[in-house]
């Protein structure tokens, strides 16, 4: 990578680092915070009782179908909603301070004024926003097996990291999202809104469809379902989610970026 | 361009520095910029003048490729910003009117990262232009003030060693001393042969350092020329001391002759249009004094901006 290219990958990368470094405390406290009370849930046999009598949909809906299995204890308790969603919120938030937000404060334009293309500098910020969430993968992963291994819960290595690949590409997806807004839009407002709102909207087709026989067919149109519909904690996840996944992702940022080199840069 | 065309242009010369052509530029129903034409030679500075909102910043933004033009074609350098954006922004450097710096790290490092983008950084001349700005390349870019912040600008632009140096409003927020020491740059610039483009609402700065001048308002040119064409369209106060009474008749008749008075023996106007009429009225008759005031470009500037151009 020459130096120009590095320079426009670091810059970014570098300014959101108070922003990463949050991200990686709530992601670490949240799991070791939730692996820490598998032991006392696993031997308490009210818990299980109360559970036995909540309805079946709603256990669905919530990821609480096995809650006294490793796996159904970790779909409920993290990657069913708080984990995926969180990657969503980074990822949308990540791309959104590299792009629109700079834009909007008008600090984009210094770098755009020198000799790089525009698709250069986009390219560069999404290369950041890509590498924080490879990161926070990372963290989420490490912090993952040991408490695993920790607090005694046993699942398979492999399982934890097909899950957590498939929730940081999630994140990437919806990044994706957020930097094609910003590359039509240019404005923090839309690409926050449509982010977290369409990721909102994508856990709930996930998670609802599936409860309805009418629309129980349709709950592929959500991403959460790409990432999550077959539980990758049980089992191993078709190579055909992450490649759907890293695809979308792919075509988000295609429009993004194409769409970024053809309008005017706005100004502070 | 074919072989043709090339040797055409060799023949003629480099083009100029920057060729604008019925420039329109619409923000949805307003229109910003109502058909600009301009040419801004090589090696001169060439003042942008206009109050705000008038559109100078939008056909900077234009030159640098930042905004795309509704209508009309641009060229700087010899070049399209839009086609060959890379390529021309590796030959000239930008100082944005409304300028947001990075919060993070030093002035040093800032300099170091935008060097790493420009392919080349001498760190000679970056510790010279720091001198003279004044500014602490050790200090941290959240603690700067907005003068401050103007200096790093500055320093940027130039250190870049441009062909082309456009500077939008370069001495907002600079004190008297440094707004010295900017012209100095700018002179220096010009010197070596670079072309610099300064927009301006300050006249004065302009008026030191600008070798023609164009008046932009509301999306149009209003005027151009050198600082003492403009200078000359501008209306001249003009007071005679008569030894008897005024020629009251024969002033009346003369043409371009606005706010007149007589007081005793005293004669006074505004004089719009040429001084040759009044001088032939005035050799006809006794003067004992004869006071014909030389706008500056101030009110050039603001006849120009009422709507009177000339």
């Amino acid at each position: 990578m020459s130096g120009r290219r590095r320079q426009l990958v670091a810059g970014p990368f570098g300014a959101a680092w108070r922003a990463g470094l949050g991200w990686s405390v709530v992601f670490v406290l949240m799991i070791v915070g939730t692996v820490a009370f598998w032991p006392a849930f696993r031997d308490s046999t009210e818990l299980g009782d109360m559970l036995s009598d909540l309805p079946p949909g709603l256990l669905e809906a919530f990821g609480m179908e096995d809650l006294l299995s490793p796996a159904g204890y970790l779909r409920g308790g993290l990657y069913d909603v708080v984990v995926p969603l969180m990657f969503a919120a980074a990822g949308v938030m990540f791309a959104n301070s590299a792009s629109a937000g700079e834009e909007d404060a008008g600090r984009l334009e210094l770098w755009l004024a020198q000799p790089v293309t525009r698709q250069a500098v986009f390219a560069g910020r999404v290369v950041a926003v890509l590498g924080w969430l490879a990161l926070l993968a990372l963290v989420v992963l490490a912090s993952q097996l040991v408490s695993d291994a920790a607090f005694g819960l046993e699942i398979a290595d492999a399982r934890v990291v097909d899950t957590v690949a498939l929730c940081a590409l999630l994140g990437a997806l919806y990044a994706g999202l957020a930097f094609a807004v910003a590359g039509i839009a240019g404005r923090p407002g839309p690409v926050l809104a449509l982010g977290l709102g369409l990721a909102l909207v994508g856990y709930l087709v996930a998670a609802l469809f599936p409860l309805s026989d009418v629309l129980e067919g349709w709950a592929w149109l959500s991403p959460w379902d790409w990432a999550l519909g077959t539980d990758p904690l049980v089992s191993p996840a078709e190579p055909v989610r992450f490649v759907a996944l890293a695809t979308g992702t792919a075509a988000l940022l295609a429009v993004g970026g194409i769409a970024f080199a053809r309008r005017d840069v706005r100004s502070a | 361009m074919d072989a043709s065309a090339a040797r055409q242009q060799k023949a003629a010369g480099p083009p100029p520095a920057i060729r604008i052509t019925g420039l329109v530029k619409d923000y949805g129903r307003v229109r910003a910029l109502a058909g600009i034409d301009l040419e801004v030679r090589r090696g001169e500075v060439f003042g942008f003048l206009g109050p705000n909102g008038a559109g100078k910043t939008t056909t900077i933004r234009c030159l640098l490729d930042l905004l795309r033009p509704t209508a009309g074609t641009v060229e700087v350098l010899g070049l399209d910003p839009r086609r060959d954006g890379m390529a021309l922004r590796a030959r000239l450097a930008y100082l944005p009117g409304e300028l947001r710096l990075p919060e993070r790290g030093t002035v040093r490092q800032l300099v170091a990262s935008i060097g790493r983008v420009r392919g080349s950084l001498d760190p000679r001349r970056r510790d010279e232009l720091a001198v003279r700005l004044d500014l602490d390349l050790g200090r941290r870019m959240r603690d700067l003030s907005s003068g401050n912040r103007r200096k790093v600008g500055l320093l940027l632009a130039f250190l870049a060693d441009a062909e082309l140096l456009v500077l939008d409003e370069p001495t907002n927020g600079l004190d008297p001393l440094m707004q010295h020491e900017f012209l100095a740059l700018v002179r220096e610039a010009r010197d070596a042969g670079t072309t610099v483009f300064l927009s301006s609402h300050v006249l004065s700065e302009v008026r030191r350092a600008a070798d023609r001048v164009a008046v932009l308002r509301a999306g149009t040119i209003i005027a151009v020329g050198t600082v003492d064409e403009l200078r000359g369209r501008a209306r001249q106060r003009v007071e005679a001391w008569f030894a008897g009474d005024p020629p009251v008749g024969e002033l009346d008749r003369l043409p371009g002759l606005e706010a007149r008075a007589i007081d005793g023996r005293r004669f006074s106007a505004v004089l719009d249009g040429p001084i040759q009429p009044l001088l032939d009225v005035l050799v006809r008759h006794p003067v004992e004094s004869l006071v014909v005031e030389d706008p500056d470009l101030e009110e050039a500037f603001l006849d120009l901006y009422a709507g009177t151009p000339r």
